[in-house]
């Protein structure tokens, strides 16, 4: 069972569900506080009867910096997923889904133009998952992690950019088709 | 002011090139020199801030203190400081000035400047500066300021941050208990008006003062929560605007809780029950959205509320019926269907009648049919067991026998795919083993027959043997069951190659169900006070080892899994393994933010159990003294400017009270008092005095020190009637806030005997330096002695200590009054006999208590098994013997030393110690002496042993026992089961090897501790 609400600090003590999995990273406590600071609404967790935490999102708000307006990749005002991660025993349920979609509902009342994240390219799994939630690929991001997830010989793996356009994008002006085809590096991605 | 190098400010503009590089590139002589030409020239006092602001930088104590000097005439003044000369002053002397004097100096300096300057850009970074020293009566007075400066202008966000700092101060140490009524009735009434104005308008403007954001109608509702009355708040939810149920149809969910929450502190089910109706048909009418409404929580109330109304029987009725509706909707996800699924079974567990009577005789209760239909649909789910762990443990007798007779093995004879089938069965074999832990399966028998006591007071219902509690023949029962569908699957190819397809492999659950099953066989309890034997003194050390065995062969098969890992660590700190015991933990990577709630599961008494786990080649306490140290560096909250900029008043409020607790984590003390422990034990250089840290700061006898451990991923099969698993396996109480404060206290004490002046000190005025050093010591001991003794005396202590834990803080409570009497009592002056006497014989008496328990571990024998396996599963006695006898020693030789001192000081005696309260000293010296030579000399005979042969046979002869059909017909049952699991003695070898060297590297760094 779960229930949905927005992170408060005190679910850091009742983290073990989500961060003794070896796939959930563990940040240190300013990072968690900025995003609880920042973007109350764009941090959900899901707790079991017990108030454990079985799964949580973190996102934000953001665009980049007017300096960057005139460059083709400037981003406007749009939500960003930072970390979203479900506890094994909570998986198959669809709290991923869930999560997602409340993120997205925080995205809408802040006028995002559209939601996105950074997926590894061999991710197929996740990548499966957020195109059955509405997200296409805009960009492919070259060498953007410094390790590969299967392959030890490869010293780095491509980013797959995903969006998903929100109410304020009428137009779908923010995604494009065959978005993988588009390549761009590191160094562009702000 | 900006920022330049090395985070010096950068200086006005007007100010010329060559002052401005000589300050950018640190000259401090240069600056000072020019600084004072150009005030000199100019006569602008700017340029005399810079020259105090190099001036501090200076090594010199007097021009260090420049800048304190400046500040504090400041402040005496009464003048409106220059902000720039503001700014520098506050740089200069950043590093002397403590927040108590900054909420006296800078603070103030800095709120009359907002004052005579409001609507200056600077204001908010005065505010801003107050609140990194966290001067909250400043700074709520810049924000007032603020507010009234920016009232009309249409911006909120001075008037809320405003509102949020009165609040702050209303319920901060910093404010007064008067004027903590007056800001509390204040922050309510700013936000009543502000209310009403949202009540009152057609359409909220910014402008109009009113609430508008969700973060604001958050603040309001949590202020009227803490400050104001009950009625007021129920009155106020009552509102279209302002209200829970309006705000939920705007998708604000947090606000429905608070009021849920509130309701349900008050016990107004009929609110909740209103409420909770309303929000589901919101999600039902597509008003808001489903995930808004249909979190399993308010499920949950709604049927308690309903179960609580007068008509219950219309209400239930409503909740099903809405119940229906939702089942109905074809948009629900996996999640939403298991939490509707679990709430019609809830439903049925609050109807109010009676079990039973509406089913059938044999116990086919509503109830009992609901769990049926609920596991059918997700027995193959991991969170299966947990999700009906406490309807199952509610169930009377006679639904637990239709359950488990009737509704599951019809269950199982459905299932067609073996996979189904070996999943349900080992969820039916922690059904039973929760059964074993469950009250209702047992009925008492007469606890005297035929005028012998019975030793097994209770009779089995499930299995009709006479047993104690749990029933040993159900446990056993269980092991061979669990052991078979184990072996089952092991032989089967086909189900070992759909395994990865599961949420689970079901061999973790089996073989945690044996494990769980052999430990209650072994007796294992848990040891929740000061009374409770050593770890494994009243355990079957047979049975102990082979649950530790299945649990260990499992985690070889699946290393992934957490829980294992968590209940291996746990019980190898038991079975005295702390290196193996490291090695299990290390991979779960507790690291950064985690670890203050998930270090105490290995960490906790670590010094104790092994102090050579601190010899490695990275300080052991490294993580969690650099995550205190990163985490709580300034007195303000992480981040909390970040949450004032962007208005999100609720995480100001939560991240302020986080960061109060984690101040006061039990989780921070432990690393430190563990640290310093083990420094000690191997002759290290303690740097700072435990009451110096920055860290304990705070720390005083009324602040109440929190346990934050996180349990959540242990497996616990345990009826929540019961003690959890978890307190099964600690080697004693968890953390509290009592061992929390004695440990302090106890190294505060330790500090002040230790104490060496450097070897340069040599005071000015000798005598006065002794007297002065006499009132210090006095003072402090006899506050740490009232300390001690009032933190001993309380009743919950006994409780949070280990009986060695209670003798040393007793002792070291005892040794306090004695060293002070023994100091206060010169040779001239008569000798306080009775007192003396009282105190030392207490401390004998606790002491050679400490010693019996100590000595008798190497008397006991049971079960064949040597009394070297007793010893080395209780290094956590041996410890505090030792600790305690030093700290007798340590006394002594302090007493001695001031004697010794005065003595040279004052050659005519006069001011010595009288003799019978160092020959009291001596005593306890002598005594205490004589016990650290047993402790090395048990060291010595441990290491003897384990560098003895034949390791490999006594181990499996103490698991499997010496021949078989050496143990009672029920273990043996056991033992073949255990057998068959782990491949039989054969299997055991590796892991009898791991098990010995863990213990031998253990003794090992035992032999390097000091011992005096």
């Amino acid at each position: 069972m779960a229930n949905f609400r927005q992170f408060r600090p005190d679910d850091l003590n009742k983290f073990s569900k989500c961060n003794l999995d070896p796939f959930t990273e563990t940040y240190e406590l300013g990072f968690y506080l900025q995003y609880h600071a920042k973007w109350p609404s764009l941090f959900q967790v899901a707790e079991d009867q017990h108030g454990n935490i079985i799964g949580y999102i973190m996102g934000k708000l953001e665009s980049s910096p007017d300096y960057y307006k005139f460059s083709e990749h400037y981003l406007p005002w749009h939500a960003h997923i930072t970390a979203v991660t479900v506890a094994p025993e909570a998986r198959r349920l669809g709290i991923g889904k869930m999560l997602t979609e409340q993120l997205e509902a925080a995205a809408d009342a802040n006028d995002a133009w559209f939601v996105d994240l950074f997926v590894r390219s061999t991710n197929h799994k996740a990548i499966q998952f957020y195109k059955s939630m509405g997200y296409s690929i805009f960009r492919t991001v070259k060498d953007y992690y410094g390790d590969h997830s299967s392959d030890p010989t490869k010293s780095s793996e491509d980013a797959y950019d995903m969006r998903k356009p929100m109410k304020r994008d009428v137009k779908k002006e923010h995604i494009r088709e065959d978005g993988e085809k588009f390549e761009v590096d590191p160094s562009d991605v702000w | 002011m900006s920022y330049g190098r090395y985070g010096r400010p950068a200086l006005k503009n007007s100010v010329d090139v060559q002052l401005q590089t000589a300050f950018t590139d640190g000259n401090w002589n240069t600056v000072i020199r020019l600084a004072d030409k150009r005030f000199k020239t100019l006569k602008d006092p700017y340029y005399e801030a810079i020259r105090i602001a190099a001036e501090s930088q200076l090594d010199g104590t007097t021009e260090r203190c420049t800048a304190l000097i400046a500040i504090d005439e400041l402040v005496k003044s009464k003048a409106v400081p220059d902000y720039d000369t503001l700014e520098l002053l506050e740089w200069a002397a950043r590093d002397y000035l403590y927040d108590t004097e900054y909420a006296e100096t800078l603070g103030p300096l800095r709120a009359r400047w907002v004052k005579a300057n409001p609507k200056s850009k600077y204001s908010v970074k005065c505010l801003q500066s107050c609140l990194e020293f966290w001067d909250l009566v400043s700074a709520q007075q810049i924000a007032t300021t603020l507010d009234k400066a920016f009232a009309n202008s249409g911006d909120r966000q001075y008037m809320f941050w405003s509102i949020t700092l009165t609040y702050l101060l209303s319920i901060s140490p910093q404010c007064s208990e008067a004027s903590k009524k007056v800001y509390s009735l204040l922050v309510v009434k700013q936000l009543e008006r502000a209310a009403d104005n949202t009540e009152n308008s057609e359409k909220v403007e910014p402008k109009d003062r009113g609430l508008l954001q969700e973060e604001e109608i958050s603040l309001y509702y949590r202020v009227m929560l803490s400050h104001g009355s009950k009625e007021d708040f129920i009155s106020r939810m009552e509102s279209s605007k302002l209200g829970p149920l309006a705000q939920l149809k705007e998708g604000r969910k947090d606000l429905f809780y608070q009021a849920l929450n509130a309701y349900e502190s008050w016990s107004e089910w009929d609110r909740i029950y209103d409420l909770c109706r309303q929000a589901l048909r919101l999600g039902l009418d597509g008003a808001t959205p489903t995930f808004s409404v249909c979190d399993y929580k308010v499920w949950k109330k709604f049927a308690l509320a309903a179960s609580k109304s007068k008509d219950h029987d219309t209400a239930l009725g409503e909740v099903q019926s809405i119940l229906k509706e939702f089942i109905a909707l074809k948009t629900n996800t996996a999640m939403y269907k298991k939490n509707i699924a679990l709430a019609l079974l809830d439903t049925a567990f609050r109807q109010p009648t009676a079990p039973g009577s509406s089913g059938s005789e044999s116990g086919l209760t509503p109830r009992v049919i609901q769990i049926g239909l609920y596991l059918d649909s997700y027995f193959d789910k991991l969170s299966a067991f947990d999700d009906v762990k406490d309807f199952v443990a509610e169930l009377s007798f006679d639904e637990v026998k239709g359950l488990m007779e009737e509704v599951l093995p019809k269950m199982l004879e459905e299932k067609s795919e073996k996979s189904s089938q070996v999943i349900l069965k080992s969820l039916i074999c922690k059904l039973r083993y929760l059964l074993t832990t469950c009250t209702q399966t047992l009925s008492h028998n007469p606890s005297v027959a035929d005028g012998q006591e019975q030793d097994k007071p209770y009779q089995c219902r499930l299995c009709s043997n006479l047993t104690s509690l749990p029933c040993e023949n159900c446990l056993r029962s269980v092991v061979t069951e669990a052991a078979q569908i184990y072996q089952q699957i092991v032989d089967d190819s086909e189900l070992l190659a759909v395994i990865p397809r599961f949420d689970k492999d079901p061999r973790i659950d089996l073989a945690l169900v044996m494990g769980n099953s052999i430990l209650k066989l072994s007796g294992l309890r848990p040891r929740t006070s000061d009374v409770a034997p050593a770890p494994l003194r009243d355990v079957n050390p047979s049975l102990f080892l082979q649950a530790v065995l299945v649990l260990d062969t499992q985690l070889k098969v699946t290393p992934g899994d957490v829980a294992l890992r968590l209940l291996l660590a746990q019980l190898y700190l038991l079975l005295g393994c702390a290196s193996y015991a490291y090695q299990i933990w290390t991979p779960l990577d507790v690291k950064r933010t985690i670890q203050d709630s998930l270090s105490p599961l290995f960490f906790d008494r670590i010094s104790s159990l092994s102090p050579g786990l601190f010899t490695g080649t990275r300080p052991l306490m490294e993580p969690l003294r650099s995550y205190y140290n990163n985490s709580l560096h300034s007195s303000c909250p992480l981040r909390i400017w970040d949450a004032f900029g962007s208005g999100s008043y609720s995480s100001i409020l939560e991240m302020t009270e986080f960061d109060s607790k984690l101040r006061r984590s039990c989780t921070l003390m432990m690393s430190i008092v563990e640290e310093r422990r083990a420094t000690r034990a191997f002759g290290g250089k303690i740097e700072c005095e435990i009451g110096d840290l920055a860290l304990t700061e705070n720390i005083d006898d009324t602040t109440t020190i929190l346990n934050k451990t996180d349990y959540g991923s242990f497996v616990n099969l345990e009826s929540p009637e019961g003690p959890p698993i978890q307190e099964f396996l600690r080697i004693g109480p968890e953390l509290s806030n009592e061992r929390a404060h004695l440990s302090f206290l106890a190294e505060q004490y330790l500090d002040l005997i230790h104490h060496k002046p450097p070897k340069d000190h040599r005071p000015y005025k000798p005598s006065e330096a002794s007297i002065k050093e006499r009132a210090y010591t006095f003072e402090t001991l006899s506050q740490l002695n009232n300390s001690l003794t009032g933190f001993i005396h309380r009743p919950t202590t006994p409780a949070a200590l280990t009986s060695p834990e209670a003798t040393y803080y007793t002792v070291v409570s005892l040794l306090s009054a004695a060293v002070l009497t023994a100091l206060s009592t010169t040779r001239a002056e008569p000798y306080p006999a009775e007192t003396m006497s009282v105190i030392t014989s207490s401390i004998r008496t606790a002491f050679t208590g400490l010693h019996t328990r100590f000595t008798s571990s190497s008397t006991a024998s049971k079960g064949g098994v040597d009394e070297t396996l007793y010893s080395l599963s209780d290094m956590h006695t041996l410890s505090y013997v030792r600790e305690t006898a030093l700290a007798m020693r340590h006394s002594a030789a302090f007493v001695q030393a001031w004697n010794d001192r005065e003595l040279a000081r004052d050659r005519s005696g006069k001011s010595t110690l009288h003799k019978d309260g160092l020959a009291e000293l001596k005593a306890l010296d002598a005594m205490a002496a004589k016990t650290v030579t047993e402790v090395k000399g048990h060291i010595q005979k441990l290491k003897e042993a384990l560098g003895q042969g034949g390791w490999l046979d006594k181990m499996l002869d103490w698991t499997f026992g010496a021949a078989e059909g050496s143990q009672e017909e029920g273990d043996e049952k056991v033992r073949k089961a255990v057998e068959d699991v782990v491949g039989g003695r054969e299997g055991a070898e590796e892991w009898v090897g791991k098990v010995v060297e863990s213990w031998g590297q253990g003794v090992k760094g035992w032999g390097l501790v000091k011992m005096e």
